[in-house]
């Protein structure tokens, strides 16, 4: 439909009326639902037409059809973004005026979603032209948003003002900015140039529109007009504030003692919440602080207060949200807006606003019986966020300073008492459903984890005044308190969903480690708070034996166990955690390791443990789930307390003079479970648990997952415990029986996994490399001994198929694939040979269970895991015979499956059918590139070209073999395509030589697949196979330059394919950028592919090029496409090299090529 | 470590046997098993509590081998399930009768021609077309439980 286009200069009244009916028409069938696609094209057409701006503005003049006007105005942004480039500046600048005007005076009449589309439609054509307008253009729109702002024509206009100011804020703001299809580069310009030169203007004209009407909010008692103009200026200012500031001059990292010592401008803090600290710099100081605005907005909310009561306001109303919004915004004001004067005036800016919040939640109780009576929470949430802000701007001790100068308490036992509050509420009301109390019991959580969490890079806790923390341990034991409670009332209902179930336990996760922040900032009080609970659950265990049933008591040991945990220790995240600051400096007084509270607390929980040896006891008290939470605390105590490393050297760093007095219970505390101490016995009593939970408790795989991946993994991290462990008879029983006991060949395979690289890794323990390797090899000499004797034998064909034997050869696979795992330059021999014997039996076993998916896919992974860990340790001959075992292994997969169909009546075994071959061929993939590694990493000590490997050539020939099973249609499994294309790319780009031998068969597939990866849509993908065909062809064309054939037949086309690959891709690259949606990332990556294919293809770019600008009509596009493709090839002084520097310049004409034409060519 | 020589038992003459107990515990998705007297595939195990303080149990979602029927059942985890013995062979196929018999050729050289095609329209062309195209065609033969059916065909092509 060209009708809607101008057609030049006269378009008659007749014309206009006509496209607007079209457009109305087809608006009321959309909303009427009668052939929506139909209409939906119609508008479409519209805004797709070319320069169709005078029907859109006639039809936002005269329809009266709201939504027709609504679609007018996206249509101008549509086509005018599109044809920005050749509009004139003329033409730009009057479509901005015309949209400022239209809605300036239409204020009072247009419907509220259209006035948003035509004023964000001007901001985003602002933006589009912000780089060309000069300022004094510029200027003259902004005279004319100020005039309004001002209020000059009127409180409508002046909320349009406003409101156009807040679209154009976000719009360039990175966050919300539309795409427009340029690149990242001009986004961040128009950012920078709005931040430093208009963004404090616009929030002084905000201010200035919301104090003039303020008065008159004050003294009307009813809602008026003026409210609506209000509330979008403090939408606005808040707006401003959000903006992320980065030219804040001073504020870069300079000398961060500087300003004050009782502000932080760390930033690790604020990324640790979703508060934002609003960091402006100097320059905003006098709009923001010195002229009284806080206490102005502070009066306004005030009084505002004072009006809920009355009509047309209450607490949620838009004016009270906007001002409590903009209050908390405040608070996270930081930076170097205030000057450096010790943080005193940010300490009184801060004092000023938390005497207006005050209100909001002080007293506690008061407020929060108020909130169950039926008041908005939604006041005493926003003050809450507001401490939450204030916390992360301040540290604990001006934090709590703060309030102590209108009160005769600190800010931290308000925050204490509050949650308290909360706490108590949430314990009443028990319910599953997402409360008020929820809310804020996260936010005010994760107001004290700010102030808790460790603020210096040396791991210190932060120090708490006394009276904080008195505040803490009340805080403390309430919520210990409300836990208990929790967990007994839920014993009641279990019929717990698992997903919700694992949602709450990582939620939990995080809720308890900020409980145990509360707890080590005062020790002192809480741990043996904790000692005493938990002696009493266990005191009410005993006495209830058999007469009551004990489930409640049992979760809230649960509960008692996981929160002990967390407040003892630290998660290790993969590192060894210290003790925790706060637990070893404490204690000072006591002297005697006996008497120090958290070896009392330890001992107890650990005797405890022990009593699950008992038979009794476990049947009667351990509970799969009590056991559970026994392993998990007994991981990670022993992970931090269990012979420590530092027991040696425990005086460093520190040299404060208290901490100098505590280094005594330190050290009594760190030795105490240390290798010369209780350590030896702990750590038996230990393995001693674990062996039982793996043998007596038949199927219970969480709690045996838990023991091995966790406590038992996380004792053989240590060296220093392996050592013990290897000379234990605990440890040997436990290796006797994993590999004899039956009950062992139970476990779920990843515990079997787990337990043997385990029981692999504890080798490290030994003297030396050949003690080691003499373990490992006693350890799994039985193992492959079966598998050989299994695979030896005569009626292997009908014995293999007995489920018996299946589970036992899935078992033992499984266990050497966790062996393999655990391979360490100490035990690489001996895991090495363990391969080296079971080859033969995995070929045979393969061909016998060729039928049964998954001995295939744990013989696949065994032997990925295998050749992973061994490849570049190995020597010439050895890398000889593995990479001859891997093509084997390769063949003989590939000719069971090529060409196999299942079939099947159910749709889900076929679909899973389809699984199981992706995940093996993933796994063969996996192969493939751990061989490839050997040619990167290489520990040998000769090369491997002696023994005549060639691991180019094996890949390839890998890929001969794996290729043909790769369908489409197992690309679509976005690992497997993942995996395929980072291989092919590798390949591609390291080997490019060797392509040039595949037969064309195996050639075709390949690049069938590359182009199918063209077209993928996850953008990395894309990348990857961009990086191929670049490798690919710039290979060809150096080798062509240098006189050689290059890909010779492959590039030149043969047989069903009469065109070259080169042209193939040169067209369909071309077509993709040219015509097809891409991410604009891409483009860098397309134009090092497309600049070799061109070079290799010429004749073909310039005929392409011309049939694209014969296909033009209109001739001053025809001649834009033109000298547009000129200038691809010729700007920038490009030339026909592949170096860098000519890649580079080939980028940045691409860039500006696509600028230039895409917009145009994707219309027509 | 123990010096004592240990090799594992198989039970390798009490191949007999139909079916065989296994610990539910052990019993893996894409293994099998028997639910209501029927051969079926797992293609779902999750496990839960009786209760909070309670042993587990295991879910198992299966499918019948032969009928593709989904079954379900729950079984305490240290309980044992019976998992049957599916055996798959391989024949070449020689033939296809017009009453749908199918005429295969064994490892020993003899014909094996007691076994009907699929009644399933799909699955019959599958195996029709092939044949009619004049492919070398081996046909897999699961059986289980007294019950065989033809589950995967392959083309191995003249080699």
């Amino acid at each position: 439909m060209q009708g809607f286009s101008d057609g030049g200069a006269g378009a008659d009244l007749a014309l206009l009326q006509s496209t607007m009916h079209t457009i109305e028409v087809a608006c009321s069938s959309i909303q009427m639902h009668i052939n929506p696609t139909a209409a939906e094209a119609t508008i479409l057409s519209l805004s797709q037409s070319p320069q169709p701006y005078k029907a859109c503005q006639y039809i936002l003049e005269n329809s009266q059809v709201a939504n027709a006007r609504f679609q007018a105005a996206a249509a101008i942004q549509d086509a005018a973004i599109r044809e920005w480039g050749f509009l004139s500046i003329e033409d730009r600048r009057s479509l901005i005026s015309f949209c400022l005007c239209f809605v300036m005076q239409h204020a009072s009449l247009l419907e509220g979603y259209v006035q948003a589309k035509v004023s964000s439609v001007a901001a985003q054509l602002m933006k589009r032209g912000w780089l060309d307008f000069t300022a004094a253009e510029k200027e003259a729109f902004f005279y004319q948003v100020n005039q309004a702002i001002l209020g000059a024509h009127g409180v409508d206009v002046q909320f349009i003002g406003v409101h156009f100011l807040e679209s154009l804020v976000s719009e360039f703001s990175p966050s919300t900015s539309s795409a427009m299809g340029l690149p990242r580069e001009f986004h961040e310009q128009c950012r920078t140039s709005l931040e430093l030169n208009y963004l404090k203007t616009f929030y002084c004209w905000a201010r200035d529109a919301a104090l003039s009407v303020t008065n008159k909010i004050i003294e009307s008692d009813a809602a008026i007009p003026e409210v609506k103009v209000c509330t979008a200026a403090l939408c606005l200012m808040l707006l401003i504030l959000n903006w992320e500031f980065r030219h804040d001059a001073n504020s870069m990292k300079a000398g961060i003692n500087v300003f004050s010592a009782g502000v932080r401008h760390d930033n690790a803090s604020s990324k640790r919440s979703e508060c934002v600290l609003v960091q402006p710099g100097p320059a905003w100081c006098d709009a923001l602080i010195s002229n009284g605005h806080v206490g102005w907005l502070l009066g306004l909310y005030a009084a505002l207060r004072q009006k809920f009561s009355r009509e047309g306001y209450w607490l949620d109303c838009p004016i009270a949200v906007s001002a409590r919004k903009l209050i908390v915004q405040f608070c996270s004001l930081t930076g170097t807006i205030f000057p450096s004067d010790n943080g005193k005036m940010q300490e009184n800016h801060l004092l000023q606003l938390l005497s207006g919040i005050l209100q909001w939640i002080d007293p506690p109780g008061a407020v929060s019986k108020a909130i169950e009576e039926g008041k908005s929470e939604s006041e005493m949430l926003d003050g809450c966020r507001a401490l939450l802000s204030i916390a992360t701007v301040t540290t604990p001790f001006v934090f709590d300073q703060l309030l102590k100068s209108i009160r005769p308490f600190g800010t931290l036992t308000l925050l204490s008492t509050l949650m308290c509050e909360v706490v108590k509420v949430l314990m009443t009301n028990n319910t599953d459903e997402e409360t008020w109390s929820w809310e804020a019991r996260d936010i005010l959580l994760d107001t004290w984890t700010i102030l808790l969490v460790p603020m210096d890079g040396n791991g210190g806790d932060a120090l708490l005044p006394p009276e904080g923390k008195h505040a803490a341990a009340n805080l403390f034991s309430m919520i210990v308190e409300s836990e208990l409670k929790v967990a007994s009332a839920s014993v009641a209902n279990d019929d717990v969903d698992s997903d919700y179930l694992q949602a709450s336990i990582s939620a939990m996760d995080e809720r308890l480690s900020s409980y145990a922040l509360i707890a080590r900032a005062a020790v002192d009080v809480t741990i043996p708070l904790l000692t005493g609970l938990f002696s009493e659950c266990v005191a009410q265990l005993h006495q209830g034996r058999g007469i009551m049933d004990p489930t409640e008591t049992l979760e809230e040991l649960y509960s008692l166990l996981l929160i002990t945990g967390h407040v003892l220790a630290d998660e290790g995240d993969g590192e060894t955690p210290l003790v925790p600051t706060a637990i070893q400096t404490h204690f000072a007084d006591i002297v005697e390791a006996e008497n120090h509270p958290v070896v009392i607390l330890s001992g107890s929980i650990i005797r405890f443990a022990e009593q699950s040896m008992d038979q009794e006891m476990r049947v009667t008290v351990f509970s799969p789930r009590l056991m559970e939470a026994v392993i998990w605390f007994l991981a990670r105590w022993s992970h931090t307390y269990l012979m420590p490393l530092e027991e040696a050297n425990c005086h460093l760093s520190h040299d404060y003079e208290h901490q100098r007095q505590s280094i005594h219970s330190r050290k009594a505390l760190l030795s105490f479970f240390g290798e010369h101490n209780q350590g030896q016995i702990v750590l038996n009593i230990i393995v001693h648990i674990s062996m039982m939970t793996l043998m007596s408790y038949p199927g219970e795989k969480d709690l045996q997952g838990l023991t091995c991946h966790h406590l038992l993994h996380t004792l053989v991290r240590r060296k220093n415990i392996c050592h013990r462990l290897v000379s234990m008879d605990s440890w040997r029983d436990l290796a006797n029986a994993f590999t004899n006991e039956k009950s062992f060949f139970l476990l779920s395979s990843a515990n079997q996994r787990s337990l043997a690289q385990t029981l692999v890794l504890s080798a490290s323990g030994l003297r030396n490399s050949e003690a080691s390797n003499r373990y490992v090899r006693g350890l799994m000499v039985h193992m492959t001994t079966y598998l050989v004797e299994l695979s030896n034998k005569n009626d292997l064909k009908s014995v293999s198929q007995q489920p018996d034997i299946i589970m036992s050869v899935s078992c033992l696979l499984e266990r050497l694939r966790g062996a393999a795992s655990a391979a360490e330059p100490r035990t690489q021999r001996s895991i090495y040979e363990m391969g080296i014997s079971v080859m033969n039996p995995v070929l045979i076993l393969l061909e016998v269970y060729k039928h049964e998916s998954a001995v295939v896919y744990l013989l696949l992974k065994f032997i990925v895991d295998w050749v992973d860990g061994q490849i570049s340790y190995l020597e010439a001959q050895e890398t000889a015979s593995v990479i001859d075992f891997c093509m084997r292994l390769l063949q003989l997969y590939s000719s069971q499956n090529i060409g196999k169909i299942s079939v099947s009546l159910s749709s889900t075994l076929l679909s899973e059918a389809k699984t199981e071959k992706y995940k093996d061929l993933r796994a063969l993939l996996q192969l493939l590139s751990s061989l490839c590694s050997k040619d990167l990493v290489d520990f040998s000590s000769d090369s491997i070209e002696v023994a005549g490997t060639n691991i180019s050539q094996v890949v390839y020939f890998g890929l001969h073999i794996v290729t043909p099973l790769i369908s489409l249609e197992l690309l679509k499994y976005p690992k497997l395509c993942h995996d395929y294309f980072s291989l092919l790319s590798h390949i591609l780009e390291v080997y490019p030589e060797t392509l040039a031998q595949l037969n064309s068969e195996a050639f075709a597939h390949i690049l069938g697949t590359l182009d199918f990866g063209l077209h993928h849509q996850d953008a990395e993908v894309v990348n990857m196979c961009l990086g191929a065909l670049r490798a690919l062809a710039s290979y060809h064309y150096r080798e062509m330059c240098a006189g050689k054939t290059g890909l010779g037949s492959h590039a030149a086309g043969q047989g069903n394919l009469p065109e070259g690959i080169f042209s193939r891709f040169l067209r369909s690259l071309l077509q993709l950028l040219l015509f097809e949606d891409y991410s604009p990332d891409l483009v860098g990556a397309a134009a090092d592919a497309l600049l070799p294919l061109i070079l290799c293809e010429q004749g073909l770019y310039q005929r392409l090029g011309n049939e694209l600008i014969e296909r033009q009509a209109n001739s001053t596009l025809k001649s834009r496409l033109a000298n547009a493709l000129h200038s691809l090839t010729s700007s920038n002084h490009l030339s026909s090299t592949l170096d860098r520097v000519n890649y580079q310049r080939f980028r940045k004409n691409l860039n500006s090529f696509l600028i230039e034409v895409r917009g145009f060519l994707r219309t027509m | 470590m123990s010096d004592e020589e240990h090799h594992f038992e198989s039970k390798a003459d009490a191949g007999a046997s139909k079916t065989y107990p296994q610990q539910a515990g052990t019993i893996r998705k894409n293994g099998y098993i028997v639910i209501k007297n029927r051969p079926c595939k797992v293609v779902e195990v999750s496990t839960s509590k009786t209760g909070k303080h309670g042993h587990a149990k295991c879910h198992f979602v299966g499918i019948d081998i032969f009928t593709a029927k989904k079954l379900e059942d729950i079984v305490p985890s240290s309980h044992n399930c019976d998992v049957p013995h599916v055996n798959r062979t391989d024949y070449q196929l020689i033939d296809i009768s017009e009453d749908g018999f199918v005429s295969l050729l064994t490892e020993n050289g003899n014909t094996k021609d007691d076994l009907r095609l699929p009644t399933d329209e799909n699955l019959l062309t599958q195996i029709k077309d092939g044949f009619a195209e004049g492919k070398d065609l081996v046909v897999t033969v699961m059986s289980a439980m007294g019950e065989e059916q033809i589950c995967a065909l392959k083309d191995i092509g003249p080699k």
